[in-house]
């Protein structure tokens, strides 16, 4: 019997695919299982192949895998799109009445449960339960007490009344039963249940509760996908702190009014996709010059344009860190997991008010489409510091005031932090500008002032290299020689790979690195390896370049740019090939 | 502890507060007039009392953009286009400061109109001045969006085939509660202009007539100008829509007739701001979110258990 059991429910856009799915991941949940789930969908309201997919386990689950136990398919697409992942016994459960599902065929090997879901569903009160009858018969194929899936019935349907809620319940039941009753089938799963406790959220809500938790309480953002979550997420949470959103016109109205709620005193954050950071990018060099702090979240997607909208893609990196005419100081982070994106958002407003410099947050669709379990101690609210750096108020204003009592926002210190005050601070007034400028925020073109402040902000990013810990986090085989490189959420799949590869006896050190710019010297051990592989969802290996940079040295690369993500077992496989090659310059 | 003294403070001003201690010599082009908006705006800021630590100025690029270097107060110079955005934004999160924006006919409406529409539709409680001299004249005299039809320039040899913008309508159809327009040459019409529009809870705009002798030759010094409330030649109610409109129609041709009409053209002293709206609907806190930073006692973290509890 596996460890982990893998589940899907797929159909067109418009079924009801993510709600079921949501429904049954919830469900394992609070049974006390972990659940790692990913969607695969189409930009579109209707129509078009979409499926929601569960990879649970006791144990910790961290990426999905290249395979399928129970498939639910609304659709006989849903049945081709997943052949790779089906093996033999796996268990499909299909309604043969619905047109569309007449003659399908089942392939060989597998096992076809032909339950008549609409027909059940009308008889428990409406077709509409069709998707919840289904989730009763996934429940007896996998040996999963029904009773979990109440109190998920409840919180998906409690808001249209007690009668709605007891008709699903039955549905699931009538599914279950229908299973046992017609397949005398021994299905070689049991999903054991536990006392533990999780919490189960996506990448974007994380981010959302970092933010909260980081007293961000303003957010200015246009609606994009797969960046939209984290505004849905603030939107009548942050107001019960005292907070506002603000929904803009544009990508350049959002990050322009995230700019004015930081400059008024607030903590202000962003967040969009490429197409929104290519716009973004105007603004950009004006939050360094002028030194405002500023969280810009980018859930990188599928691109160039428009691309892919509802893909995969690591393929903003070189924007955060080179985009934008001149050369601006900045820092750019990556968180490595879901739980990660809610810890590295503090970090993001703390690095951006103690530096006054704009700080990309890298995340990415997987990320934000991926339900994942954690302890809830993961998110522990008491660990979290808010630093807000060098602002004045009215008793420390005279300290960074000239002889004329006129403010100096930009003020050269051995640092190079300048202190910052507020609109309504007595003795602060002060103009700012993306113009090159004076210790006073007065325009220049002074050849000497100009040399200074571009070192002066520069020499921000140097203390904070200095300062801060950049840290990398560290999987597998430190002592062995395969040294394997990546960044952002590409961490899970690896971590898994690791099991993988070992099982064909093969070591490897996996370094996973959540900062880009600044990051962490890893010049020695690249250089200490007898093989390096950098591990990206991109073309052309963006990071990878940036490690031969700083190495002054070739790595291997393993890019995935087709719009899905890596998959444990695949990576493995992947790994273990290119260890075998030699390197292609 | 507080960073915001300055804020209701009600000190005596004078307009001279209102200079910088450095570059006192603006370096706009003699008889330009950009200087007849930083007088009036001086001049109705010391009349309402707002002590430059409790103001925020916020500019965009273009002659007018220097308008921050010459005026003291909390000033944020943007980039092109943008100010309106970062000004609401500013109202928004700290908005005991009174915040007002400056720009030209092309900052504004020109590659900024996206916003302009939005912060007047959205009615935000603020000012927003433009310097409209129909031309651009930082870059040296090419067409802006309100240069008349037929107006030639180095991009427009042949003369502009454009129709001119009209902003006082494009202002009214957007949404924009207190709208007037007035001229350099009438120093005290705009300073008690600017002083209504101030004073005015909701999105106020301020088209300035701005005379730009160095590019702009044909559109002359905006002379003779005519008051549309003191002249007997119009009777119109200004808080009707539809009076407004045809007024504003009828004022935007005459302009490239050669005739001056300046005003206020529409105050609707009736429609919530969006700070109002907003806090109707409890989407607004009550008090300014930018003084919660400072408050000692705010327990910041402790209640977030709660929402973990919702991903359960």
């Amino acid at each position: 019997m596996p460890a982990d059991f893998n589940w899907a429910i797929g159909g067109e856009a418009g079924d009801g695919i993510d709600s079921t799915g949501k429904i049954f991941a919830q469900a394992l949940s609070r049974a006390g299982r972990h659940v790692f789930t990913s969607k695969d969908f189409a930009s579109r309201i209707r129509g078009g192949y979409t499926a929601y997919k569960v990879r649970t386990s006791v144990d910790q689950v961290q990426s999905v895998v290249d395979r399928l136990d129970v498939l639910i398919a609304l659709t006989p697409r849903t049945i081709d799109e997943n052949l790779d992942e089906l093996h033999e016994g796996s268990v499909i459960v299909y309604d043969g009445e619905r047109t569309t599902m007449q003659g399908v065929e089942i392939p060989e090997g597998m096992v076809g449960l032909d339950v008549p879901l609409q027909s059940i569903a009308e008889e428990k009160g409406g077709a509409i339960m069709r998707n919840v009858v289904a989730l009763g018969a996934a429940c007896a194929v996998a040996d999963f007490p029904i009773e979990h899936l109440d109190s998920s019935l409840e919180k998906r349907f409690g808001g249209k009344g007690q009668a709605i809620v007891d008709n699903n319940k039955e549905a699931a039941r009538a599914g279950r039963d229908y299973v046992h009753e017609n397949y005398d089938h021994e299905f070689d799963y049991d999903l054991e249940t536990t006392d533990n406790d999780y919490v189960l959220l996506n990448g974007d809500e994380a981010i959302g509760m970092g933010a909260l938790a980081a007293g961000c309480r303003f957010y200015a953002g246009y609606p994009i996908t797969p960046a939209t979550d984290v505004m849905e997420y603030l939107t009548g949470r942050i107001e019960q702190y005292g907070g506002h959103v603000v929904q803009a016109e544009d990508e350049l109205a959002a990050i322009n009014l995230a700019l004015g709620g930081a400059r008024a005193g607030a903590r202000a954050m962003t967040a969009t996709s490429g197409p929104g950071i290519d716009l973004m990018t105007e603004t950009f060099g004006l939050i360094a010059t002028s030194e405002t702090p500023l969280v810009i979240v980018d859930v990188m997607r599928s691109g160039p344009s428009t691309g892919m909208p509802t893909k995969q893609e690591q393929g903003d990196l070189n924007q955060m860190v080179y985009g934008g005419h001149g050369e601006i100081p900045r820092f750019t982070l990556a968180p490595t997991t879901v739980a990660e994106c809610f810890h590295k958002t503090v970090e993001a407003f703390n690095l951006a008010e103690k530096y006054q410099t704009p700080v990309y947050l890298a995340s990415d669709l997987a990320m934000a489409v991926t339900e994942q379990t954690f302890a809830p101690e993961e998110f522990d609210m008491d660990a979290v510091e808010i630093d807000r750096g060098k602002v004045v108020d009215d008793d420390t204003i005279g300290e960074w005031q000239n002889e004329k009592e006129q403010f100096k926002p930009h003020a050269l210190t051995d640092d190079g932090v300048s202190p910052r005050s507020f609109p309504g601070t007595s003795g602060g007034a002060h103009m700012s500008t993306g113009l090159e400028h004076d210790e006073l925020g007065r325009r220049t073109e002074d050849t000497d002032m100009r040399v200074e402040q571009v070192d002066k902000r520069n020499r921000k990013v140097e203390t904070a290299q200095e300062r801060e810990p950049w840290a990398y986090r560290e999987f597998g085989d430190t002592d062995s020689g395969n040294l394997v490189i990546s960044w952002g959420s590409n961490e899970g799949a690896m971590v898994e790979a690791i099991d993988f590869l070992e099982e064909e006896g093969i070591d490897v050190h996996f370094i996973s690195v959540p900062y880009i710019f600044p990051r962490p010297d890893l010049s020695e051990v690249i250089e200490d390896a007898d093989d390096v592989i950098v591990v990206e969802c991109n073309n052309t290996g963006q990071f990878a370049d940036i490690l031969e940079h700083d190495a002054l040295t070739r790595v291997k690369r393993v890019n995935k740019y087709n719009g899905v993500r890596f998959k444990a077992d695949e990576l493995a496989e992947d790994i273990k090939e290119t260890l075998s090659q030699e390197i292609t310059a | 502890m507080s960073a915001f003294s300055a804020i209701g403070e009600g000190k005596e001003i004078d307009r001279n507060d209102y200079t910088p201690g450095l570059e006192p010599q603006a370096t706009w082009c003699p008889g330009c007039g950009d200087f007849g908006v930083l007088k009036a705006l001086k001049g109705a800021a010391a009349e309402l009392g707002k002590s430059p630590d409790e103001m925020l100025l916020v500019t965009g690029i273009g002659c007018s953009g220097k308008l921050n270097s010459y005026f003291e107060s909390y000033g944020f110079h943007t980039i092109h286009g943008r100010s309106l955005p970062v000004a609401r934004a500013a109202k928004l999160a700290n908005p005991g400061v009174e915040v007002v924006a400056a720009g030209g006919d092309g900052d504004g409406y020109g590659i900024g109109g996206n916003h302009f529409m939005h912060t007047a539709r959205e009615n935000h409680n603020m000012t927003y001045i433009v310097f409209n001299n129909e031309i651009f004249g930082l870059t040296k005299g090419q067409t802006s969006p309100t240069s008349p039809k037929g107006h030639k320039s180095k991009t427009q040899p042949h003369g502009s085939a454009k129709q001119p913008l009209r902003p006082l309508s494009m202002s009214l159809n957007s949404g924009a509660s207190y709208i007037a327009r007035t001229a350099a040459v009438n120093p005290n019409q705009a300073k008690d202009i600017i002083v209504e529009a101030m004073e005015h809870d909701g999105f106020s705009h301020v088209d300035f007539l701005t005379q730009c002798p160095t590019w702009n030759k044909d559109a002359r010094q905006y002379v003779p100008y005519i008051d549309i409330q003191d002249s007997d030649d119009y009777d119109f109610d200004n808080t009707d829509r539809r009076e407004a409109a045809e007024m504003m129609h009828e004022t935007e041709d005459a302009l490239h007739e050669g005739e001056v009409l300046t005003g206020r053209y529409y105050v609707d002293s009736d429609r919530p701001s969006y700070q109002q709206e907003k806090r109707n609907i409890g989407e607004m806190p009550e008090e300014p979110l930018a003084e919660r930073y400072f408050d000692d006692s705010y327990e910041w973290e402790r209640s977030y258990d709660n929402f973990l509890d919702k991903h359960k």
